[in-house]
């Protein structure tokens, strides 16, 4: 694109539309850019190669070298540690401040920490799981985060915390054990997380990057304090999802592209998952074999915590953007949480709540994408409303006429919707 | 701000290397300093992403009768002794730090009759790549000729335990793998 505007740039010139000094700024300001992207691509290739270099390492000590005495292999293990902290000292003393000397020397140092108490392992067989290597290696490397500024060594220690959780609670044999080691990992790199990029808003690749991780892991991780807590944890995974919404829609993570907004898209789609799942009568019918009494108390206080971390950033974003303002998924935790115990007298209530509200969902998601003139959010609430005659589509009694007539009329719905904002553009072109 | 990433990065720097070196340090202490037990055992080859190919072994000493009450997660120190045939068998359980060597360790369960299960942390011993499975295999050979044993040999000393080497019928299983690969 920047290249066919230079090009175009003399006829424009000669043809008077404008003057040589507007050609020269449109020169310097697409000349600029060029080397932006051109040292985006020093990052990126820096930080794969550092990866690279340092996995690689692992997996040639991983082999286990028999013929080599322990003090060799020892000395061998912590020989690219030490390279990696020269490297980072370098850095530090004589103030570089290059982004790809940062990145991936922040990358390799955190392949080289694991590099190293693999080889102390192996040399001593150590026993131990998994879980407890990954969560000695995360501690010793999120200070490299701060120290170094590095955005790839954050993204690192959010995937490698994650595998520890997953790892102790969901993938280990009579596993679900809570892992607060997690928690306290996560919180350790929050800080930088604020500061390097909500403060100064500084939305760039990293920015979008360690939102995803950090979003996801939650996502993923809630669960692992949810053991014994029957449906009543789904409390907290409305209110989790809810508190993304409203955070996706804060002046302080908006980024003004849905898909780099992951707050946005992770808690919506997982405030209308939820609602879903909650809309099947079977749902409502559903008897644990635990009694309230035994649920775990950590749970319920996880459940309480969520509840009320959403309800705060509910407060505090209506009195900043006014009810009207708020988007609608933001409501879903307290709408969940009240169906949740008329669900419990009633089965057949609570999914009839559950179904209107879906409905009341998607409603207003397609009454917002006609107001923004967005086509894809007025498409997401069509497939809201599809996904919901989908799921009645397997519980209900309704004939196959009525099905088949309520289909014809979202595939209209979609025809009509579509057609009437596109003709508005055009309109307004 | 300089002088805090400066001191920070220190810190960092002392803490990467300290971790690896307390367990270098605690390791060495106990295989020269620690009481050497046989643990009676059978090894399977599994494999770690980042510590590659070892072995698992899984040891006949893992419990003991005691009428104490004892709850899944809680410490444990472990005494041993030895049996008539020289393997090392469960002498008490203790919650107090003994004056004999020790293994302090976590309790799995309490199963019925009073038998305590505890966990024993020396369950891996790591071999080349290439010499896990014919290790294995060897090992499934011995089992089938029941005038053989195996069994790891364990320095504990301290509440520490590290595992120096995997035996069958007295002899090496490195020495036995290399053996069978020449």
């Amino acid at each position: 694109m920047s290249k066919q505007i230079l090009r175009a740039l003399p006829e424009l010139v000669q043809a008077g539309i404008i003057d040589e000094a507007t050609a020269e700024r449109v020169k310097v300001y697409y000349d600029h850019q060029g080397s932006a992207s051109g040292n985006r691509l020093f990052v990126v290739f820096g930080i794969l190669g550092a990866m690279l270099v340092g996995m690689g390492i692992v997996l040639i000590l991983a082999h286990n070298w028999d013929d080599l005495s322990r003090s060799v292999r020892v000395t061998i293990g912590i020989l690219p540690l030490l390279a990696g902290q020269i490297l980072a000292g370098r850095l530090i003393f004589k103030g570089i401040d290059n982004r790809t000397w940062r990145e991936g020397t922040g990358a390799f140092l955190f392949c080289a920490i694991g590099v190293c108490l693999s080889v102390v392992s192996q040399a001593y067989n150590m026993g131990g799981d998994l879980a407890d290597f990954l969560l000695t290696w995360m501690c010793l490397a999120v200070p490299i985060i701060y120290v170094l500024g590095s955005g790839t060594t954050a993204m690192l220690c959010i995937a490698g915390i994650t595998w520890y959780g997953c790892e102790l609670s969901y993938f280990t044999y009579l596993g679900s054990h809570a892992a607060p080691m997690y928690w306290a990992v996560i919180a350790s790199i929050l800080p930088n997380y604020y500061y390097t990029y909500l403060r100064p808003q500084l939305k760039n690749n990293f920015y979008v990057l360690i939102s995803w991780l950090l979003v996801l892991s939650l996502t993923i991780c809630l669960a692992t304090v949810g053991e014994n807590t029957g449906r009543l944890f789904l409390i907290a995974y409305v209110s989790l999802f809810s508190a993304f919404v409203i955070a996706g829609e804060s002046d302080l993570f908006q980024t003004g592209r849905v898909l780099s907004n992951s707050f946005l898209v992770v808690g919506s789609l997982g405030v209308v998952a939820i609602l879903l799942t909650a809309s099947f009568v079977d749902f409502w019918d559903w008897e644990s074999n635990l009694d309230v009494a035994d649920y775990s108390t950590l749970g319920i206080v996880m459940v309480a915590l969520m509840t009320l971390i959403a309800a705060s950033a509910l407060v505090v974003h209506v009195r900043s953007k006014g009810v009207a303002a708020v988007n609608t998924k933001a409501y879903a935790f307290l709408f969940f949480i009240a169906v949740y115990f008329i669900g419990a007298q009633s089965a057949a209530i609570g999914a009839l709540l559950m179904n209107l509200g879906i409905l009341v969902l998607a409603v207003y998601t397609i009454r917002s994408g006609a107001q923004q003139n967005h086509l894809g959010i007025l498409n997401y609430g069509l497939l809201i409303i599809t996904a919901l005659i989908l799921c009645r589509f397997f519980d209900t009694d309704l004939s196959f006429v009525v099905r088949g007539l309520l289909f014809i009329g979202v595939g209209v719905g979609f025809f009509g919707t579509n057609y009437y904002l596109i003709k508005q553009r055009r309109g307004n072109t | 701000m300089r002088t805090f990433v400066i001191i920070l990065f220190a810190a960092t720097c002392l803490a990467q290397l300290a971790v690896p070196g307390k367990m270098i340090w605690n390791h060495e202490r106990l295989i020269s300093d620690g009481t050497p037990y046989k643990f009676q055992t059978q090894p399977i080859d599994p494999s770690d992403p980042f510590r590659g190919k070892y072995i698992t072994l899984s040891f006949s000493a893992d419990h003991t009768y005691d009428t104490a009450d004892w709850s899944p997660g809680e410490a444990v120190n472990v005494v041993f002794t030895t049996d008539s045939a020289g393997f090392a068998t469960v002498d008490y359980l203790t919650r107090d730090a003994p004056e004999a060597p020790f293994l302090r360790t976590t309790v799995n369960y309490k199963g019925s009759e009073n038998v305590v299960y505890f966990h024993l942390p020396f369950d891996r011993f790591y071999m080349e790549e290439s010499k896990a499975k014919p290790a294995e295999d060897a090992y499934a050979q011995a089992t089938r000729d029941t005038a053989r044993v195996c069994y790891g040999l364990v320095n504990i000393g301290s509440g520490g335990a590290v595992i120096t080497d995997v035996f069958i019928n007295n002899r090496s299983v490195r020495d036995i793998v290399n053996e069978i690969e020449n």
